[in-house]
């Protein structure tokens, strides 16, 4: 047997192909073609016999004229002249008395992805919006979309729009969908396809015969329709009712957000909305479908974020069951740790630790299930003080789990802050006090540290031996600095007295994830419902930010003054060279911003209360934000800073005044969400200058680029 | 959605069949997939949406294939997945089995489908019946007992070709109920439920209009007839083909159906019932010699019913060997692969008890490795029953040419995801 796709077998099969004995007999010829087609498919070159291919598609025999069309469509780019051939063809087949042939012929057409072939197609396309078949016309409307974009940058055919928004009312509902695909895409630099008053009616009216694709889809594309009155919004809520209810989970998810985005103004709507999408959503929680269960988790989780406890009196529901995938498992926990309330806290409890010992498949996997555990003990400690006790029973059940420092670390925390409470803490900790050498993380060096000296103050005849021990290796031995300092700290402290000690150690703010967990609670649906039901929420926001964080920067920083990257280190925060560059370009902007403009906090606070946002903009921004470095900066172009969220914190914020000479004054709140995203920018602006405002935000633009450079 | 491409791989990642839709994503994209799915399985943060540079593969696993859409999109992920699900089912029923082996003897037809499913990635026919007419390959499946069909011109539902005719008109409507139930190692009923289902198959000619009776308490209530004998059912969801403002009105369940099978209407029913059967089990493991398992399985429903087909899947640790059982009825197998002993009653009547014993050697050296305790899961089907009471009062057909047609119902309950904790 001759090798896939070497000249030998090219010229096998094109010997077969002109054999006219076996053009003759239908059968056999198909034989040969399924075997070009094979080839093909298992990905071997045989374009070699592009013109035997051509002609083999001038039969009446549909299955043969499938076959030809399949190879055109993968080969047609690499044979351009010898593809025009087959158009000829093609065409023909367009106007084929049989529905499924010209519909076969038209997508094929269309799916030619090569130079030239605009031209050709156009009639066929505009014929077949026109066909009496709706499986014609379903291939047309798609078509329009293909042609154009093959055509590039060049401007959009007015007719062919209008056509295809005529044919919105066509009878078919594929054909009504279909329009709204093509004219999404073909629209896309004007914003996409204009949902009017009539044509959003229209849709609704048509929505019980879509299938669940369609009615998903159209559901998305109600979200650009304003109703003009509370009237009618709450018409076409009543009409999609039915929505919320449907069997296909894309179509609940889809109905939903557009329930929430509708509503935004009527939080009472937006919370019965989610109250009644509860039952399909738990559904799909338990759906025989791992991947939509995921994705329903993730959306759960996103309600909860606003609802806290909305599926508390369902948390059983959320009980993973043993041969789950670890990714539901790892959503479920997170579902549970969130539903925790005093009536089920014990069962929570008890449910968590049993997965303490679960040992999956993998031993890998289990044991970073534990330490998910573990730290969603350190949550419910923080969340609800009064199953401290519960957890502390369970604690000892998981110590042996602990494979990974971050588990370790929320252990040892643990132990540190309740270990009163649980008998065998000092040895457990004993246990890593006698490995400390062996330890490459120095994070949990120092949570170990932290965690005995408090337990030495509470428990000191047991500890104070390990302690002493543990403070030696970290004075004496330890070779990385940070924990050599801290362990130093720590001794110093000591001498100062245990009551001392005590007053700095023992108030319960040292745990950095406590922030994350209050502004986690009750965000605003608003804040979320446009990204609702889209991959966002199935990544978690921070993960999706550092995703499609190298994708904003990219095509943005073109037209963005980016200062060269500055190798002087940070802290010495900006040169003299820099101040230079930043002064020349508030200068030359044409607005000059007084030096001494100073506004009191809260002279600033009720100036912005009453103002509006004159411009929003977001920034390119990654990594954390400095204040310091950002601070002077700012302060080299005369703009003060009012205030600051300190580093590190989630959201970053800071509030930000200038003057400029004319007594115009531009406050300005910058926020950043997520590290790695961008810098959100709003200015208020006391007298409207569209002018000096531009010039404004370009100030802004250059010294937090050049704050940028200097980090990088 | 608008999917940039389909893909089908085989374990190793190596596609065997893909479809270009929208050609804005290299094909050679997919090299990506499979060595970013090691990686992050190794992590542990494996999930079914995985992203390389600017393309998002979402993949659902199917027997031996991975089936992965690519999208740049920031897309609908239900709806993908959803997609794909169709895909398999479509496949599924054009070829009974789908993997590997069936992809490779099938590619002409699934370049068939592949082209009809979707155009430009856009989902467009999915219904198999409809999709039926422009597939020119014969499936090794799909038998029917229908005359030929024309071509569709113009649908009036899209759900449903015209012109189909039938010489026999009949309609099988099955009411399934699966019990999901979770019991935890101190034998506390942790979750319990009901998911029912009543799946239709329909051979019926011309345009049909169905009306389906239940006894549904809301509708009892409404017509004034009382609680009896009604089932209250939440969540009841429909298929795209029933009238729900008409049943939102009346109660009413009024629809014209696909041809051939399809799923009417699901619901649940979250009060808690007596699990059908239930297992108490005692696992004893003498470290370095043996294993005693006792299982005691007790049927606690009526006494007129008979469970079929029941399977009681018992863990055992990996490293036992020469197994030996002692049943009370039916046969007791061990299952090494699985590490699991299974104990099959073929008819086990409502009130009756029964007993498994089962002895195990383990070796003298332990293996290090900690294993997971896996639950006791029961598989069953106890025909003739539902656990909810529901019933099928009346179906009524009607079609303009005025033809008669017979509806078959059968009932049915079965074990869904059926799971008792193992100490």
């Amino acid at each position: 047997m001759p090798h896939w796709g070497t000249d030998d077998a090219v010229a096998e099969l094109r010997r077969a192909l002109s054999n006219r004995h076996a053009q003759a007999d239908r059968l056999r010829f198909r034989n040969v073609l399924l075997r070009v087609i094979r080839r093909m498919a298992q990905g071997a070159d045989v374009s070699g016999v592009f013109a035997e291919m051509v002609k083999a598609g001038a039969t009446r025999d549909v299955v043969q004229k499938k076959l030809v069309y399949w190879y055109m469509g993968t080969y047609a780019a690499l044979q351009p002249g010898l593809a025009l051939l087959a158009v000829n063809t093609l065409r023909k087949d367009c106007s084929d008395p049989s529905p499924a042939v010209r519909g076969l012929a038209l997508r094929s057409l269309c799916g030619l992805r090569m130079p030239g072939i605009q031209e050709y197609i156009q009639q066929p396309i505009l014929n077949g919006l026109r066909d009496k078949a709706s499986y014609v016309r379903r291939v047309a409307v798609l078509g329009c979309a293909k042609m154009q974009k093959l055509q590039g940058d060049t401007e959009v055919d007015g007719v062919l729009v209008n056509e295809l928004y005529s044919l919105l009312r066509d009878q078919d509902p594929i054909v009504v969908v279909n329009c709204l695909r093509a004219l999404e895409e073909i629209l896309r630099r004007e914003g996409g396809v204009v949902i009017n008053k009539p044509i959003a009616h229209h849709l609704l009216k048509r929505m019980s015969d879509l299938d669940q694709w369609g009615q998903s889809e159209v559901l998305a594309f109600l979200l650009r329709y304003k109703p003009r009155s509370e009237e009618e919004l709450f018409d076409i809520l009543s009409l999609l009712d039915g929505s919320l209810k449907s069997n296909s989970p894309s179509v609940v998810m889809a109905a939903t957000k557009l329930f929430l985005v509708l509503a935004k103004d009527f939080p009472q709507v937006q919370t019965d909305v989610l109250v009644r999408v509860k039952g399909p959503l738990l559904a799909a929680c338990s759906s025989e479908s791992r991947e939509l269960c995921f994705a329903a988790l993730c959306h759960v989780r996103q309600i909860l974020g606003s609802l806290p406890g909305h599926f508390s009196s369902y948390y059983k529901k959320f009980f993973c069951s043993y041969s789950e995938p670890h990714y539901i498992k790892s959503q479920k926990m997170e579902v549970l740790c969130e539903l925790v309330n005093d009536e089920n806290v014990q069962q929570v409890l008890e449910e968590l630790k049993s997965y303490c010992t679960d040992v999956s498949a993998e031993l890998a996997q289990g044991a970073i299930f534990a330490i998910a555990v573990v730290q969603a003990f350190r949550d419910l400690v923080w969340l609800c003080p009064q199953c401290t006790e519960a957890v502390c029973q369970a604690l000892p059940s998981c110590e042996e789990a602990m494979q990974d420092s971050e588990g370790k670390q929320a252990l040892i925390w643990l132990l540190g802050v309740h270990g009163e409470r649980v008998p065998s803490a000092p040895y457990v900790l004993e246990d890593f006090v006698e490995n400390v050498r062996s330890e490459t993380f120095p994070a949990v060096k120092m949570e170990l540290l932290t965690a005995l000296v408090r337990l030495f103050l509470f428990r000191p005849a047991e500890c104070q031996d390990i302690l002493g021990r543990l403070l030696y290796y970290c004075i004496e031995e330890e070779t990385d600095m940070v924990v050599r300092d801290r362990g130093l700290f720590y001794y110093r402290l000591l001498q100062a007295g245990v009551e001392e000690a005590k007053r700095v150690l023992c108030s319960p703010k040292s745990d950095p994830s406590l922030g994350l967990l209050e502004d986690q609670a009750e965000r605003p649906v608003n804040k979320w419902a446009s990204e609702f039901n889209t991959l966002v929420p199935v990544y978690g926001k921070a993960c999706w930010a550092i995703v499609t964080a190298n994708w904003a920067m990219e095509p943005r920083c073109g037209g963005f003054h980016c200062a060269a990257p500055m190798t002087a280190g940070t802290e010495s925060l900006i040169s003299e060279g820099n101040k230079e560059v930043l002064q020349v370009h508030s200068d030359s902007a044409g607005l000059t911003l007084i030096p001494k403009a100073h506004l009191t906090a809260e002279q600033f606070e009720k100036t912005w209360l009453s103002l509006d946002v004159n411009c929003q903009q977001a920034l390119p921004w990654r990594g954390a934000a400095h204040p310091d470095t950002i601070q002077t900066a700012l302060q080299v172009v005369h703009i003060q800073t009012i205030a600051m969220s300190k580093a590190g914190a989630q959201p970053w914020k800071a509030y930000l005044s200038a003057q400029d000479e004319s007594g115009c004054l531009f406050l300005t709140e910058l926020v950043l969400e997520t590290e790695n995203s961008e810098m959100q920018v709003s200015v208020k602006q006391s007298e409207e200058r569209t002018e000096a405002l531009q010039y404004f935000i370009s100030v802004l633009r250059t010294v937090m680029g050049t704050v940028l450079g200097l980090k990088s | 959605m608008s999917a940039s491409a389909v893909f089908v791989l085989d374990l190793k990642g190596k596609p065997l069949i893909s479809r270009n839709y929208k050609g804005d994503a290299s094909m050679a994209e997919i090299d990506h997939f499979m060595p970013l799915l090691m990686q992050k399985e190794e992590e542990g943060a494996l999930t079914p949406l995985l992203t390389h540079g600017k393309v998002h593969f979402l993949w659902i696993k199917h027997t031996n294939l991975y089936l992965v859409a690519t999208t740049m999109k920031n897309a609908n992920a239900s709806l993908v997945y959803s997609f794909l699900y169709k895909v398999v089912e479509v496949f599924s029923e054009y070829f009974k089995e789908l993997e590997e082996e069936s992809i490779r003897d099938n590619f002409v037809v699934i370049y068939e489908l592949l082209d009809e499913l979707m155009d430009f990635g856009f989902p467009q026919t999915t219904d198999s019946k409809i999709l039926q007419e422009y597939i020119t390959q014969q499936g090794n499946k799909l038998e029917t007992g229908k005359s030929h069909v024309p071509p569709t011109v113009t649908n009036a539902v899209s759900w449903r070709s015209e012109g189909i005719k039938y010489k026999k008109n009949e309609v099988f409507i099955d009411v399934i109920e699966s019990v999901n139930l979770l019991v935890n190692t101190n034998g506390s009923v942790l979750l319990s439920e009901i998911v029912g289902t009543i799946k239709l198959k329909t051979f019926l000619s011309g345009m049909p209009e169905l009306r389906l009776g239940l006894n549904d308490r809301m509708l009892f209530e409404l017509t004034g007839r009382g609680k009896n004998k009604s089932v209250e059912l939440e969540d009841v969801k429909f298929h795209q083909c029933v009238r729900l403002s008409r049943f939102d009105n009346d109660r009413t369940i009024s629809f014209i159906p696909p041809d051939g099978d399809f799923e009417l209407m699901s619901y649940r029913l979250n009060t808690q019932v007596k699990p059908l059967i239930w297992i108490e089990s005692v696992i004893e493991k003498f470290s370095h010699s043996r294993v005693e398992i006792m299982v005691k399985a007790k049927g606690q429903f009526k006494k007129q019913s008979v469970a079929n087909g029941v399977e009681i899947s018992v863990p055992v640790p990996s490293d036992a060997d020469s197994p030996k059982f002692k049943t009370s009825v039916g046969s007791a197998k061990y299952m090494p692969e699985k590490n699991i002993v299974i104990w099959s009653i073929k008819s086990f009547p409502g009130g009756k008890e029964f007993l498994m014993r089962a002895h195990f050697g383990l070796p003298s050296v332990e293996k290090e490795e900690v294993e997971g305790r896996p639950p006791i899961a029961v598989r069953f089907e106890i025909p003739y029953f539902t656990v909810s009471g529901i019933q099928v009062r009346y179906m009524k057909i009607i079609e303009k040419s005025g033809y008669q047609a017979l509806p078959w119902v059968r009932y049915i309950t079965q074990s869904g995801d059926y799971q008792l904790r193992t100490q």
